[in-house]
């Protein structure tokens, strides 16, 4: 039986899907609710408030941290989607995919603390090798390069982040002719000319999409980062150890709400921006395709 | 020459004979190959490294070359054993879980929604994600306890008399806990299983009256095999190694291998850490290993491709 002969059971369907959505997001949603509230978890009365965001802007420590996130999101990002794209082009040409498909995406699969500590260990380890090593040689040079710090934290976002922006930029891929990149090719466009001025315009929709989930998924991230940040404090690593040292006070809910609805707009954004272009693309081949009335 | 000159800027052709060109070709297939460099590097060799640096010996505050198989000796007779298979049982739960909510969503939004929409409906199961999953574990403690949401809708509704103090700080907690970080994966890793199962199959079998069950266990479940397996290693790792989801949501007991190695590292023994990431990453190995000859994973990317 046609799917669409028993609307009750499609909406009924429907109803289940979005059910569950929301029942995914209903801890989100509950903690935005107590981030309003001037009384907090659990009170009787709720009185709105806006006071618990405006302490996170007055906070110092916060407003730093904020900054060493942005910092670290821009320079994550600016790194793990080229690469990813690069990777993307080669697993396309590459005659054996099980290899490089393998080491793009394991990364998914290793739970956070297993990487974030395998990580520790063999950066400690790497650096006391080059401190020996500069010893060795009568020079400081290589005192810093491995230690806990910025690039510590930076490559293990990068190993973090590189699976899903592959994933994203290869799904964006697959809508590309690659007979189009020979015709460039045979009316004498070099590599990079192919790429930048035909390939590049089909696929900019997944680079950016890239770009956003590579930001938010930095911005969020905890655990590695907070493993291998050194001596820095980023949005989540201050949120968190403020929720287990003192406990969710107003201030953490509103943290978190906001760190949430930042998340919340980009994605959205995304999904308004695909369904608008896909409409306006489909108006276009609508157009073309209306047979000229003479 | 300007001529030569007005075609290097344009960046259509090389000049003959020109040295740039070679070497730019010659390079070009590196730069290709970076990331992959790169992987191996930081994540390969970091992640093979954990069993070398599980057999070193401990000291105070660090660890020096050696061999010795405490370390292992530490997890496997221990407490710490009995944890891990516990944590392997919940997880186990949990992919359960997660299977039977949300693979008929990904059956749905490949069989009955549009092609050109169906990538936006899954979309919507990344919104949730997208929320910091130490945001979302935190967001559920005011959920799930004694005065949280849950019980006192129960309670305003007058479905129970007490609070349900089982939500929080227990297994059953870390379970829910599991099941709204991860539910979203199955949904995804389904989505792309579902490919294989073209949507002409469905019809084939409403011809030959097939029913429900039948159409899932014979025809569904075998195609779609590589992306539900994938789907679910996924969980069951996660399960075991995301140290927050105990660390937040259970009580006495509730420890999983990423807590173990979070709480070796805390006590400065690293050498444990590292043997509890090589286990991990053995039980990841054999599964994947496991479901590759099974079902060969490869097809999963078919859609990819």
């Amino acid at each position: 039986m046609n799917e669409y002969d028993n609307i009750w059971l499609h909406r009924l369907k429907w109803t289940y899907l979005l059910l569950v959505v929301l029942t995914l997001m209903t801890p989100v949603m509950y903690v935005m609710y107590i981030s309003f509230n001037a009384n907090g978890f659990g009170a009787n009365e709720y009185a709105f408030t806006l006071e618990f965001y405006r302490l996170i802007f007055s906070d110092e420590l916060l407003i730093g941290a904020l900054r060493w996130t942005l910092m670290l999101a821009v320079v994550v990002t600016m790194i793990a989607v080229p690469m990813a794209l690069l990777a993307a082009k080669y697993y396309k040409a590459a005659d054996n995919k099980l290899f490089p498909v393998f080491l793009l995406l394991a990364p998914l699969f290793v739970p956070p603390d297993i990487l974030g500590s395998a990580l520790l260990v063999f950066f400690k380890n790497l650096n006391f090798t080059f401190v020996w090593l500069g010893d060795q040689l009568g020079t400081s040079l290589f005192d810093s390069w491995f230690r806990l710090s910025f690039l510590t934290a930076t490559i293990g976002l990068i190993i973090y982040t590189i699976p899903y922006s592959f994933v994203v930029i290869l799904i964006t891929m697959g809508r590309y002719r690659p007979e189009q990149t020979e015709a460039a090719r045979a009316c004498g466009a070099n590599g990079w000319r192919a790429f930048w001025d035909i390939e590049f315009p089909q696929i900019r929709a997944g680079v950016f999409s890239a770009c956003a989930f590579t930001v938010i998924l930095v911005f969020n991230e905890y655990t590695r980062t907070s493993l291998l940040k050194g001596g820095f404090d980023t949005f989540t690593t201050v949120l968190i150890s403020q929720m287990l040292n003192t406990g969710m006070s107003g201030q953490s809910y509103a943290m978190s709400a906001l760190v949430s609805f930042v998340a919340i707009a980009a994605i959205g954004s995304i999904i308004i921006f695909t369904m608008l272009r896909a409409e306006t693309l489909s108006r276009v081949a609508r157009a073309k395709a209306e047979p000229v009335m003479s | 020459m300007s001529s030569q000159l007005t075609n290097m800027t344009d960046g259509s052709t090389f000049p003959v004979g020109s040295q740039k060109a070679p070497l730019r070709e010659r390079l070009a297939p590196w730069a290709f190959r970076a990331p992959l460099i790169f992987m191996v590097l930081f994540f390969a060799i970091p992640m093979a490294m954990t069993v070398v640096f599980s057999v070193f010996e401990r000291t105070m505050f660090w660890m020096e070359p050696g061999f010795t198989l405490f370390s292992y000796e530490n997890f496997f007779f221990s407490a710490r054993l009995t944890n891990f298979l516990n944590s392997m049982k919940y997880s186990l739960i949990s992919v359960a879980i997660c299977f039977v909510f949300g693979f008929p969503i990904a059956v749905f939004v490949r069989k009955s929604i549009p092609q050109v929409a169906q990538h936006r409906v899954v979309l919507l199961f990344i919104l949730p994600f997208m929320v910091s999953e130490i945001i979302r574990v935190f967001a559920l403690r005011p959920v799930l306890q004694r005065n949280g949401l849950i019980n006192t809708t129960l309670l305003d509704l007058g479905i129970i008399d007490e609070p349900i103090t089982a939500l929080l700080y227990t297994h059953t907690g870390v379970v829910i806990g599991e099941v709204l970080s991860f539910l979203p994966f199955i949904v995804f890793s389904g989505f792309l299983a579902m490919e294989a199962v073209p949507k002409f199959i469905f019809e084939v079998c409403d011809d030959l009256g097939v029913g429900p069950w039948r159409r899932f266990k014979d025809v569904i479940l075998p195609l779609a095999a590589p992306g539900i397996f994938a789907g679910s290693v996924f969980i069951f790792v996660n399960g075991l190694g995301v140290a927050l989801l105990p660390n937040i949501l259970g009580g006495a007991g509730a420890v999983n291998a990423g807590l173990i190695a979070t709480q070796a590292i805390t006590a400065l023994d690293f050498p444990l850490a590292m043997a509890v990431s090589a286990i991990m990453m053995a039980t990841l190995m054999t599964l994947l290993w496991i479901g590759h000859r099974l079902f060969d994973l490869t097809k999963i990317l078919t859609p990819l491709s």
